[in-house]
């Protein structure tokens, strides 16, 4: 039993792995063939004449579709990236609240704070519709910003909260004991130490808000602030759009989360860990 | 445009609805008592306002929305997004009684829902629909409770396909004119060897097999629902009883080949029709000849596959209808200017235009069947139609799949109609049992338990 408990782990990695990579690699394979090549049969599992037209026409071509896509790129880069800053430095402070400071209603506040991850997102998402719509706030960054920031506020206030409570209070107090306000001691002292925790902080976040579809397709109502993952979507409507340029999206899509997730592996893992052991 | 008229906008569209179901679920359910129905009450003005046209296809071609734009002072904003997002951003604006759009997407299958949660405006108030009915005869499947709630703007409904040439090599009749003769032919085609499985149906748990049972149910002279939503389909003497009893006995007798257990609608026609791999399709969709069967790029049955009348229990039977149209959300701003601009869009005049008889600089991409018959007729004598001849008579005849409209649970009917014609055909429960499963849903569903 013992020999074969590796082959058995191993076919199990090999499986979970291929079940995963096999679209992956097919969407990769189709951007980089022509339309011909893809369309062939039997299809060609390995491209015979391997192009990136696909990518210099999305990156650099003329046209409807290519430059949707670069506006798209541009949108959910900049909705993403604001989401993830105000959502960081939001959760900063807020977690450090909770871990830090004693002020009746705290445990309430951040167990209530917790209690808005379990309630399913769609529930959520007329009630933020209608009031973006009273504020004037639909097909605006600032509206989108603000339902992302509100969606992962929670998460994010938990992962660095996990973080400040196992930084020594001790550190903190001889900041105080030498004079330093709580702002002073959480700016020089405790961030610096938290480092990695906000960076895993920001990577989750920013991930998360990556993959958003559903909150931005009814939030937006045009190209000006679709993201990649709505516009991708809508180009299956559409007659004229080649399936390996549409591949070639979607990799593009996939591109940037996937290279972050790749770099910095080791701090996604440890803020999803953060505080589950002592 | 989504169409079901063209076979790679048929799979997305009819694949789509059941993933639907979930998320128009939940904001049903977050809409109930709120904001459904509710008017925002759109300005009447017709003349120097810009309305935002959302539906699920290309934008129109810039040189007509000018010219509109010349005519009547109305600016079109044309938004695109794919089907299954339109559905949910029309639930969600809906919902929550929020603008998005003064004219969009309504869906065959959602007639029913639509006109019983009052989110669109009755077009029969804008525009003269009986006058219309004589020359769009899929008007029927937007009508629901007296009122009309979209207008189709082009043509889908389910045909017959064969490979002629197959038919011929097996030497039996190319237009068998009931079921009877059609699944004999079928059987010939098998004995002489011409292929091995000649017959294509989508067997896997999707919505092409429910449209394909609505189909050959009609084909065998039954229907799904009665007006009054109640199943017409578990006497074994019934046409829907008898058509699924056939469907799954094709599988059994090796008529249809087993691996269409897992084949869906558009693989089977893209797959098997296409690359001359089966000799039918009994349930396809209008268009496909011109727009995949005929293309070479896609298929090896070029000038080989034709439409037939649809055979029946006594001869040719009707054509169910599948159509998209375009109606005016309750939320719209400018409801009488989005009226202007449907009645533009689907007059005769412009649905020629878009079908490419006037010229393809006039043309509309991906334009299937005009939903007029006059604008068919055109575009068949100019030769813009692959088989217009063929497809005009079944037009004409065409029905909607349900009488009483689309009831207001179609996306849950449906997933139960797939699923248990799915469990028949893998042979995990009797075609007795699946009739029983979908007519216990529909009951189920139509009592609101």
């Amino acid at each position: 039993m013992r020999t074969r408990t590796p082959a058995l782990r191993w076919s199990g990695i090999v499986l979970v792995l291929l079940w995963s990579l096999i679209p992956v690699y097919w969407a990769v394979k189709t951007s980089i063939q022509t339309e011909a090549d893809a369309r062939s049969s039997p299809a060609q599992y390995v491209p015979t004449r391997p192009t990136l037209d696909n990518y210099r026409a999305l990156l650099t071509g003329s046209g409807d579709v290519p430059e949707q896509i670069r506006r798209a790129s541009l949108n959910i880069v900049i909705e993403c990236g604001l989401a993830t800053i105000v959502t960081v430095v939001l959760a900063t402070l807020a977690a450090y609240a909770f871990a830090r400071m004693h002020f009746r209603g705290r445990n309430l506040l951040f167990y209530a704070l917790l209690a808005t991850m379990a309630f399913p997102a769609y529930t959520t998402l007329i009630p933020l519709y209608r009031i973006m719509s009273s504020l004037g706030l639909v097909n605006t960054y600032t509206g989108i910003v603000l339902v992302y920031v509100s969606g992962f506020l929670p998460l994010a206030t938990w992962i660095l909260h996990n973080y400040f409570a196992s930084l020594p209070v001790s550190i903190e107090e001889a900041g105080l004991v030498d004079g330093a306000h709580r702002l002073q001691v959480l700016w020089h002292l405790l961030l610096p130490l938290a480092r990695p925790g906000i960076i895993s902080t920001a990577l989750i976040t920013f991930l998360f808000a990556w993959a958003q579809f559903l909150f931005p397709l009814v939030l937006s109502s045009d190209i000006s602030t679709q993201p990649l993952t709505v516009v991708i979507a809508s180009l299956q409507g559409r007659h004229v759009v080649p399936s390996t340029l549409l591949n070639a999206a979607g990799v593009l899509a996939i591109a940037v989360p996937a290279a972050l997730a790749l770099i910095f592996n080791r701090y996604i893992v440890n803020g999803l860990l953060a505080g589950s052991t002592k | 445009m989504p169409k079901q008229g063209s076979a790679p906008a048929a799979r997305a569209a009819l694949s789509r609805r059941s993933a639907l179901a979930g998320a128009t679920a939940v904001l049903l359910s977050a809409g109930c008592g709120g904001g459904s129905g509710a008017s925002s009450g759109g300005s009447t003005q017709t003349s120097g306002v810009t309305i935002t046209v959302a539906l699920a296809g290309d934008p129109l071609p810039q040189a007509a929305l000018d010219t509109f734009t010349q005519d009547t002072g109305i600016t079109v904003k044309w938004v695109n997004l794919d089907w299954d997002s339109l559905q949910t951003k029309i639930s969600a604006a809906a919902t929550a009684n929020t603008y998005f759009a003064d004219a969009t997407n309504v869906d065959w299958s959602r007639v029913g829902q639509l006109g019983r949660l009052g989110w669109f405006y009755p077009m029969e108030s804008y525009l003269d629909t009986d006058a219309m009915a004589e020359d769009v005869p899929q008007l029927a499947s937007f009508s629901t409770d007296g009122h009309v709630v979209g207008i189709p703007y082009d043509a889908s409904f389910m045909v017959t396909t064969i490979n002629v040439d197959m038919f011929t090599a097996a030497g039996v009749d190319p237009a068998p004119a009931t079921i009877e003769e059609y699944t004999e032919a079928l059987r010939q085609i098998k004995a002489r060897g011409i292929v091995e499985h000649p017959l294509n149906i989508p067997f896997a748990a999707a919505e092409g097999l429910s449209t394909y049972w609505y189909e050959t149910t009609a084909a065998f002279g039954g229907s799904v629902l009665d007006e009054n939503g109640e199943a017409q389909f578990t006497d074994p003497d019934s046409g829907g009883y008898r058509a699924a009893e056939w469907m799954v006995g094709a599988l059994t007798e090796g008529l249809v080949a087993p691996g269409s257990i897992n084949v869906t609608d558009s693989q089977g026609q893209q797959t098997l029709m296409a690359q001359g791999q089966v000799a039918s399709t009994f349930s396809d969709y209008s268009g496909t000849v011109g727009t995949l069967y005929d293309v070479p790029a896609s298929s090896t049955v070029v000038g080989k596959v034709r439409y037939l009348p649809t055979p029946g229990v006594d001869g040719p039977a009707a054509n169910l209808s599948n159509p998209d149209g375009i109606g005016i959300p309750k939320q719209a701003k400018y409801p009488d200017a989005a009226a202007k601009f449907i009645e533009w869009f689907t007059s005769q005049q412009q649905q020629t235009d878009f079908a490419g008889v006037n010229g393809p600089e006039k043309a509309y991409t991906g334009y299937p069947i005009p939903s007029r018959l006059s604008a068919v007729q055109a575009m068949t004598s100019g030769g813009n139609l692959v088989q217009g001849d063929a497809l005009i008579p079944m037009l004409e005849k065409s029905r909607p799949v349900f009488e009483g409209g689309a009831p207001t649970w179609y996306p849950e009917f449906s997933n139960a109609v797939y699923t248990n014609l799915h469990a028949a055909a893998t042979g995990s429960m009797s075609v007795q049992a699946a009739m029983e499963g979908v007519a216990d849903k529909a009951e189920q569903l139509a009592s609101g338990s």
